[in-house]
């Protein structure tokens, strides 16, 4: 009894795959980074699709909004905007020197 | 770290999100949800394909696995659904059934006569006994993980195996004492 089960051990260990297979590993591995990148252009696409329905549908409110404050604010931004520019230069001067 | 310990570990990690330890799951069980679908379905081919099939529901369901389960039984079980869904696809089950015949000499190429007699006395086996039998006898499962993992009454998965060992025995030569 003891003789013929460790027969029977023995045939069904013939059959087992190694105990590595990076091969293996590496497929199974390969399709779970598929679906998870998969699942990510999905979650962003989605997360898109709702950003740009939501602005759809406020922008007529958010439109004339944008206009008052976009007056308002345009001197500033010029203001900022010619600032950048100078830091921009300044900050490039000594390297151009050196050159 | 014993095996459960570490086994407990990268399910925690997986559970959090990482890819690497379900890699290293993935490395560490392949060897018996292979040999375990191996001898259910038969078709080697198959059940690789269940088997890479098994471990991508794996992750998918990874944080369903309660802390200290099984994660073997846990991925047989998976296994063996696919493996029974599969079958129970009539077309495919047609096929399966006549590539396991039609794919026995390829396969049986070079084997001894005890291994070609073991394949053919599993392959008709029942596909519940056939389970019972691959997890228990060949992969020393306890039959309470058996059950586990198949889904079984404790009381069926027993009876499976007790009446599996004696058709495999008595094919093989043996007798069940």
């Amino acid at each position: 009894m003891d003789e013929a089960e460790d027969r029977l051990k023995a045939l069904f260990a013939l059959d087992e795959p190694p105990a590595r297979d990076v091969v293996f590993s590496a497929e199974v591995m390969a399709r779970v980074l598929r679906r998870e990148f998969r699942i990510e252009v999905a979650t962003v696409g989605a997360a898109s699709l709702v950003g740009a329905a939501a602005l759809w549908a406020v922008w007529p409110v958010l439109q004339p909004a944008l206009v008052a404050i976009s007056h308002g604010l345009a001197p500033t931004i010029a203001g900022l905007a010619l600032a950048a520019c100078l830091i921009a230069v300044l900050q490039s001067r000594p390297l151009t020197a050196e050159s | 770290m014993n095996a459960a310990g570490l086994d407990e570990a990268l399910v925690a990690a997986a559970q959090a999100g990482s890819t690497d330890a379900f890699s290293r799951l993935v490395e560490r069980h392949q060897q018996a949800v292979r040999s375990f679908l191996r001898r259910t379905c038969g078709d080697w081919a198959a059940a690789d394909d269940l088997a890479q099939e098994t471990f991508l529901a794996a992750w998918s369901r990874i944080r369903r696995l309660e802390q200290g389960a099984s994660v073997r039984a846990w991925l047989c079980g998976i296994g063996y659904n696919k493996h029974l869904t599969a079958v129970r696809s009539a077309s495919r089950a047609r096929t399966r059934d006549a590539a396991w015949e039609a794919g026995r000499p390829v396969i049986g190429v070079g084997r001894s006569d005890d291994r070609l007699t073991l394949e053919r006395v599993m392959g008709e086996l029942p596909a519940e006994q056939r389970a019972c039998v691959a997890l228990c006898l060949a992969a020393d499962f306890s039959h309470a993980e058996a059950a586990d993992a198949l889904g079984l009454p404790l009381g069926t998965v027993k009876s499976h195996v007790s009446r599996g060992r004696t058709r495999l025995l008595q094919a093989l030569g043996g007798s069940d004492g």
